[in-house]
């Protein structure tokens, strides 16, 4: 049986650098370079910079 | 007579406690009862209820002890193995409540629920809360255990975020970076 061909987009997790274990989920294409921005953060409540988590797992 | 006097007692009590001390007679009525023959503290004069007091009397009788406390843990003769009481914490603390009521509370056998004990506990604790003694010390959850390092990493990585965004501006966003969270 052929293999399931993979998805063109892939979900990722942005972490808050601040380390206050927030994050938020976005959807990128797979080739795209890993994504990083400024957003806000609820819990210091201030904007910081979130990172893309490396991927693997499992 | 005695036996007379008991048995208005035992007419004047709630279900419950007839119940509970014709199951399990009071050691102190229990060796007069084997002078005065058959008068065992339960006498609701019903069928049921002298057949079982004579049936408890005989066991007790093949023993040559009492029977043992429904309010302990017995351990097993033969399996060795401990059983609950009878009763749990909980109905323990219920009779010795009705007891009291009714002002029969010496009758029921020795419980950690009984008011002379808790008495004795409170006069050797006082108000204490469990865990607040010399010595002792609350667990927590590790939540609460890890709360004050956790707050000090954020404080830290806080105060290290303007440094991190001008090095993430000027690596161009993004493009550069090369140190990804794990």
């Amino acid at each position: 049986m052929a293999k399931k061909a993979k998805s063109r987009t892939i979900a990722v997790r942005l972490v808050s650098m601040a380390l206050t274990g927030y994050y938020k989920t976005l959807i990128r294409p797979r080739t795209h370079r890993p994504l990083s921005m400024l957003k806000y953060d609820p819990v210091v409540r201030k904007k910081v910079l979130f990172l893309e988590q490396k991927r693997g797992g499992r | 007579m005695n036996s007379r006097q008991y048995i208005k007692l035992a007419e004047s009590l709630p279900p419950r406690l007839t119940r509970f001390f014709a199951r399990y007679p009071p050691q102190a009525l229990l060796s007069q009862s084997t002078t005065l023959s058959s008068s065992t503290p339960s006498t609701s004069s019903s069928a049921r209820d002298s057949t079982a007091s004579s049936v408890e009397e005989m066991t007790a009788g093949q023993d040559g002890l009492a029977v043992p406390s429904p309010f302990r843990a017995q351990k097993h003769p033969v399996t060795g193995k401990w059983h609950d009481p009878v009763f749990s914490l909980r109905r323990q603390a219920e009779l010795v409540k009705l007891a009291r009521q009714h002002g029969v509370e010496e009758l029921l056998p020795y419980t950690v629920k009984g008011t002379e004990e808790r008495l004795r506990r409170r006069a050797e604790n006082g108000l204490r809360v469990k865990g607040t003694g010399i010595g002792q010390r609350v667990k927590g959850k590790e939540s609460e255990r890890t709360l004050k390092g956790r707050l000090e990493k954020r404080r830290q990585a806080m105060l290290d975020m303007p440094q991190m965004i001008q090095t993430w501006k000027e690596r161009g966003h993004g493009r550069g970076w090369k140190k990804w969270p794990k």
